[in-house]
């Protein structure tokens, strides 16, 4: 089987709006790479092919919005795709535990598009600082501050989140 | 007011740091309590993040359809992808405008001379090529019995793209690839295993330098054939008839790509 396939569609899942549109978008990235229109620099075979993957997203991205009428801001798409991930059904996991589980997938989905992003690489993907600053395309020291910036924001409304919790449950 | 060791706590927590800042990191910890408290919230949220946010695989429809996909794109575009970028027309250009010009006659030159003691190392390169990846187990820098995967590695590792195939039926199964030093250049080696035999097939742009069809040294037999542009070699400890085999298999794909991409 293609390796970094799962990777690359954990990736496409928390960039594209809808499941189909993130295998949609995994199919032309894995194509594109076979194409060799993206030739493999440097760097490891699974941030070569994420790389892809946002591109292709971006592309996919920018189609839309150029058939769509009234064109909707970047990070409201992506945040409506991934709060409609976060609250759909999922028969593995039993109710009881599902607020909790789904709590830090839906602050996720609120971050802003840069903070979610280096948030997955870093800490679903494993990628050091040098690979998601070639794949996201800014200096490390970038990465380095949009990381810390990007844990204090989760942190702070995870914080609130329980905070909430705890009150509206005595 | 934020402690300014901390992206360096951040840093050492997400192992960026070599040991020697790591263990400067750690002792400023033992004396900084906003690094301590921040060291503790970069466990507990990573923890977390892992515990709670979906880890999910591609789904088996969607490995289907893209290869499927691929399938589609061999059988449209057959052709072997000569990364011909290899050197193709900006480094021609560049050579035969003016001072250009005096290389290329030199390199004709050096073509057309070819000394024994140039084949011999070549034969050399090879030769060791394939004993130390048997020495230092660093057979293969791709792993993976699938075409899809091993050819567009090349693409991107060396200079060349060779024809990959999984010969399995045929007793010859693709073990993986690895760039190899040849003649100045980065080769593609395709790795197939036949039995206990490792069998290297090595693939660079040809140079025009007169090579021998087949050659034994050392115990080992080293095929040699061209193609297009491309140089290939196969070697192994296998007997003749094993390697000529493999080497029949390889020439008869690389015929098939030529002929359907001609169509």
């Amino acid at each position: 089987m293609l390796p970094h396939l799962d990777a690359a569609y954990r990736f496409a899942r928390w960039l594209a709006r809808s499941p189909d549109d993130a295998q949609d978008i995994v199919q032309d990235a894995v194509l594109r790479a076979y194409r060799g229109y993206d030739a493999l620099r440097g760097s490891d075979a699974k941030s070569w092919l994420l790389t892809i993957v946002r591109n292709c997203h971006s592309t996919s991205l920018k189609q839309q919005r150029r058939r769509a009428a009234a064109p909707l801001p970047d990070d409201h798409e992506a945040q409506e795709g991934f709060i409609a991930m976060a609250s759909a059904p999922d028969p593995e996991t039993a109710s009881i535990d599902r607020d909790e589980r789904r709590t830090l997938q839906r602050l996720m989905a609120n971050l802003p598009d840069d903070y979610r992003e280096v948030l997955v690489l870093r800490e679903i993907e494993d990628m050091n600082y040098r690979d998601i600053a070639a794949l996201t395309n800014v200096p490390v020291g970038t990465v380095m501050s949009r990381l810390a910036r990007a844990r204090a924001a989760l942190k702070k409304h995870w914080l609130r989140d329980i905070e909430e919790n705890s009150r509206a449950v005595p | 007011m934020q402690c300014p060791e901390s992206l360096r706590v951040q840093a050492e927590f997400d192992g960026e740091l070599d040991a020697v800042g790591a263990a400067d990191v750690e002792r400023h910890r033992e004396h900084c309590a906003e690094c301590r408290a921040l060291h503790r919230d970069l466990a507990e949220l990573h923890d977390a993040l892992r515990r709670d946010l979906p880890f999910e695989r591609a789904p088996s429809a969607l490995q289907h359809r893209v290869m499927a996909a691929l399938d589609d794109e061999d059988a449209r575009t057959p052709a072997p992808k000569r990364a011909t970028a290899w050197r193709t027309r900006p480094f021609w250009i560049g050579l035969t405008s003016g001072i250009g010009t005096a290389a290329v006659a030199a390199t004709l030159a050096l073509s057309l001379f070819v000394t024994p003691a140039a084949t011999d190392a070549t034969v050399n390169e090879l030769l060791s090529g394939h004993v130390n990846s048997l020495l230092s187990n660093h057979l293969i820098d791709v792993a993976s019995s699938d075409h899809h995967t091993v050819k567009p590695w090349f693409a991107g590792n060396t200079d060349v793209s060779p024809p990959v195939a999984d010969f399995a039926a045929q007793g010859y199964s693709l073990v993986g690839g690895r760039v190899a030093y040849v003649d100045h250049q980065r080769a593609a080696v395709v790795v197939y295993r036949h039995g206990a035999h490792v069998i290297n097939v090595f693939t660079w742009a040809s140079a025009g330098k007169a090579l021998p069809r087949t050659l034994t040294r050392d115990g080992y037999h080293l095929s040699f054939w061209t193609s297009g542009d491309l140089q290939y070699c196969a070697v192994s400890d296998t007997g003749w008839d094993e390697l000529r085999s493999l080497v029949t298999l390889l020439q008869n794909l690389d015929a098939r790509s030529h002929d359907a991409g001609a169509s």
